[in-house]
């Protein structure tokens, strides 16, 4: 028997298939959500400006290595450890594109990070060097986001505040560039403070 | 029927004299000789770059500040240049490898040398190199095993389509019109390759999809990309080359439909299991487990088919240089696919999800499976297009290198990614520093191991030049050294 044909009407039916049903048929399910509210009430937050540049920084520095967007309910350990009070849902992510989901956790999830940072010092020195604050951790450090200049007269009001060893010669200071800025920008606009009505946040919950 | 219209096309091969049959193999080697040593010669340097990428990885994870201030080799940019170089730069090298050399062969006559698919190769190559430029310029994307940029995706997508419209032609040409197992996986291969990849360029960079069906599309993409892409090539590779290294049949060879059928059935539904508890709707994920469980079948059909005709001539597989290789393929093919059938089942997963232990089955998959079969089919091929001999004490050193190496990377991944995952998921209790110093032990075995595997793929390479550029001995200068071999791929079936 000739099988060519047959190979290629077999094939041609599986993958449209599979296209169909675990592609096209989620997709269009549940694949145009609108955001609630507008402005400042608006859900998910909009990532625009300074934050949306770091977005960028965040993809080309490849954090997505060791970091994960998505608090998971249904297992893991993910609302013990407070990277969130509720689980993600596909209304979160609808103004990420391309969407930075990640599937590896060496670092913590990054949901709320926003929300367990408020200022942007503490990130950048965590940037800068990881190890200043958590002697142990392999998180890269992103120093070259940072630029080692001579003082010249008065101290700029960005240079890092670092420990004495780590801190720079006399007359010299580290201040971050416009790339640093965009992902501390980044960092503390990702918070998923809001509730949906497809996840309440377990708080809502458990006074019910 | 089935049986009959193949026992018709065996009996022409058979008509045919020996010598008769090995002037027109010489004929097809011949013509196939520029595409295939090129394809060989790229998986060589791939691999060894894709190693050189995976062992930086694995050291910066240890040790942070390693190469700390270069903003082109942060760990982010080196491990996807890692996957990406080992998938399209050295697996497709290797799997084109062996199937333009056997879709070449199973058509059963010379059809010259192809301009197209010289083109497509060349073009595939410079694809890669511009992905990986891409991704440490900083252009990569966030999805998985297609983090190259945009640009080189459509690239890739091109260049493939010549060398696939190369394979189909060819195939279409074939003499016999009965088809063989090894045919089918490579046509399906070539087919599903352009479809996936046509459909995620869509979906993702097109008409990109609202946000978490990104992460959907990615993961069907990355699971189809093995499934549906290079495990039937590296499944042709077993079906053809096992015979003609050992002269026997494939053990249960009538079987092989019903495994292709179903390997190609759960597979193509099985890519979103890797989303679990995740944001998509939970009936999608939950069709992704289910059909992984489904792959026990074409698992256990396979491995019974490969493992029972390798282990049939256990004592002939040391005495042959592809025979080896090709046990370690197998054998890491039955490992491969039971553990991920155990590692989408609930219990598992809720374990696993996050952790290194991915990053191990996908090692055990790609250099132990894919890597090891394929390295077996090149030489294989090897002495036949530039006939020569191969030298046996490199080759046996890469041979125990690469397998010891692979032992200790995947067997380090696995148990300290199970460990890694444990304290991860489990409770809280343990805090991500002290998790790191969990995994840190045991990388450095996982460092041990990729080194070990260097150094056979350095070794692949010394051999590969080696028998390009020495000058030929008396025998190599004479048609002798290849004997004919036997027409098993038609009378097994
Ligand atoms: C090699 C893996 C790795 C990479 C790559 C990485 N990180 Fe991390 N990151 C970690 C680890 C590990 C921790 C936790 C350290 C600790 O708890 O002391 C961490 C912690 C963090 C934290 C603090 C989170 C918290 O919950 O307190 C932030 C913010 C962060 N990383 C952002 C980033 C950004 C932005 C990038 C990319 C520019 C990045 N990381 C790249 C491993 C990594």
């Amino acid at each position: 028997m000739n099988r060519g044909p047959f190979i290629f009407i077999g094939l041609f039916i599986i993958l449209a298939l599979s296209w169909a049903y675990t592609l096209d048929r989620p997709q269009a399910e549940s694949g145009k959500l609108s955001p609630i509210g507008s402005s400042s009430e608006r859900m998910p937050r909009e990532t625009v400006g300074l934050a949306a540049k770091g977005k960028e920084v965040y993809q080309e520095m490849g954090c997505i290595a060791c970091h994960t967007q998505q608090v998971r309910f249904e297992s893991g350990s993910d609302i013990a450890r407070g990277w969130g009070e509720r689980q993600s849902v596909a209304r979160d992510y609808i103004d990420q594109n391309p969407v930075l989901l990640g599937h590896n956790r060496i670092g913590s999830d990054l949901t709320n990070v926003g929300l367990r940072y408020e200022e942007a010092d503490v990130l950048h020195q965590l940037f800068y060097n990881p190890r200043i604050s958590s002697s142990k951790s392999n998180m890269p450090s992103y120093s070259f986001l940072y630029e080692e200049r001579k003082i010249i007269g008065q101290a700029s009001d960005n240079a890092l505040v670092l420990p004495d060893e780590y801190a720079p010669e006399e007359g010299m200071e580290i201040v971050p560039t416009s790339k640093a800025n965009a992902l501390v920008a980044y960092m503390l606009s990702l918070k998923a403070d809001y509730d949906l009505v497809e996840a309440p946040s377990l708080k809502k919950v458990d006074l019910k | 029927m089935n049986l009959i219209s193949n026992i018709c096309s065996t009996l022409c091969p058979q008509l045919e004299d020996g010598e008769e049959a090995r002037q027109t193999e010489r004929a097809i080697d011949a013509s196939l000789r520029f595409p295939t040593l090129g394809l060989i010669k790229g998986a060589a340097v791939w691999l060894v770059i894709a190693l050189a990428f995976g062992i930086v990885s694995f050291i910066k994870l240890v040790s942070p500040d390693f190469m700390g201030d270069s903003a082109t080799f942060t760990y982010g940019k080196v491990v996807p240049a890692f996957w990406n170089a080992l998938v399209y730069g050295f697996a497709f090298n290797g799997g084109l490898a062996c199937a333009t050399w056997t879709i070449g062969r199973l058509t059963g006559k010379a059809t010259g040398l192809n301009i197209t698919l010289v083109i497509g190769i060349i073009a595939w190559n410079f694809s890669v190199l511009f992905g990986l430029g891409g991704i440490f310029w900083g252009d990569q994307t966030p999805f998985s095993l297609l983090e190259f940029p945009p640009y080189a995706a459509y690239m890739l997508l091109a260049s493939f389509a010549l060398i696939g419209f190369w394979a189909l032609k060819t195939f279409n040409k074939r003499i016999f019109r009965s088809t063989f197992a090894a045919q089918w996986h490579l046509v399906a291969a070539v087919f599903a390759f352009i479809w996936i990849l046509s459909v995620a360029i869509i979906m993702l960079y097109c008409a990109p999809v609202q946000g978490v069906f990104q992460g959907l599309v990615a993961a069907w993409y990355s699971s189809n990309l093995l499934g549906l892409v290079l495990f039937p090539m590296t499944f042709a590779a077993l079906y053809y080359f096992i015979p003609k290294v050992f002269g026997t049949p494939i053990v249960g060879y009538r079987y092989s439909g019903i495994a292709f059928w179903t390997w190609m059935l759960f597979t193509a539904f099985s890519g979103p299991a890797a989303l679990v508890n995740g944001p998509v709707p939970f009936w999608v994920s939950s069709i992704g487990v289910l059909a992984t469980f489904g792959l026990l079948m074409p698992t256990t059909t396979l491995s019974i088919q490969f493992l029972s005709s390798l282990l049939g001539n256990f004592s002939n597989i040391w005495k042959t240089i592809a025979g080896r290789f090709l046990l370690i393929g197998a054998l890491s093919f039955t490992l491969y696919s039971l553990l991920s059938i155990y590692a989408s089942w609930r219990m598992t997963n809720e374990v696993i999800q996050f952790s290194l232990f991915d990053s191990g089955l996908m090692i055990l998959g790609l250099l132990g499976f894919v890597g090891m079969t394929l390295i077996g089919g090149m030489y294989y091929i090897l002495p036949r297009i530039v006939n020569k001999s191969l030298p046996s004490n490199i080759i046996d050193l890469q041979f125990w290198a690469q397998s010891f190496g692979l032992i200790l990377m995947v067997g380090s991944l696995l148990y300290g990614g199970y460990q890694q995952g444990a304290l991860l998921n489990g409770s809280s209790d343990s805090s991500l520093v002290t998790i790191l110093t969990v995994s840190q032990s045991f990388l450095f075995v996982t460092i041990l191991g990729a080194v070990f595997y260097l150094f056979g793929a350095v070794a692949f390479m010394v051999s590969y030049i080696w028998v390009t550029l020495s000058s030929r001995s008396e025998t190599e200068k004479s048609a002798e050294l290849v004997k004919a071999s036997s027409d098993l791929e038609y009378s097994a079936s």
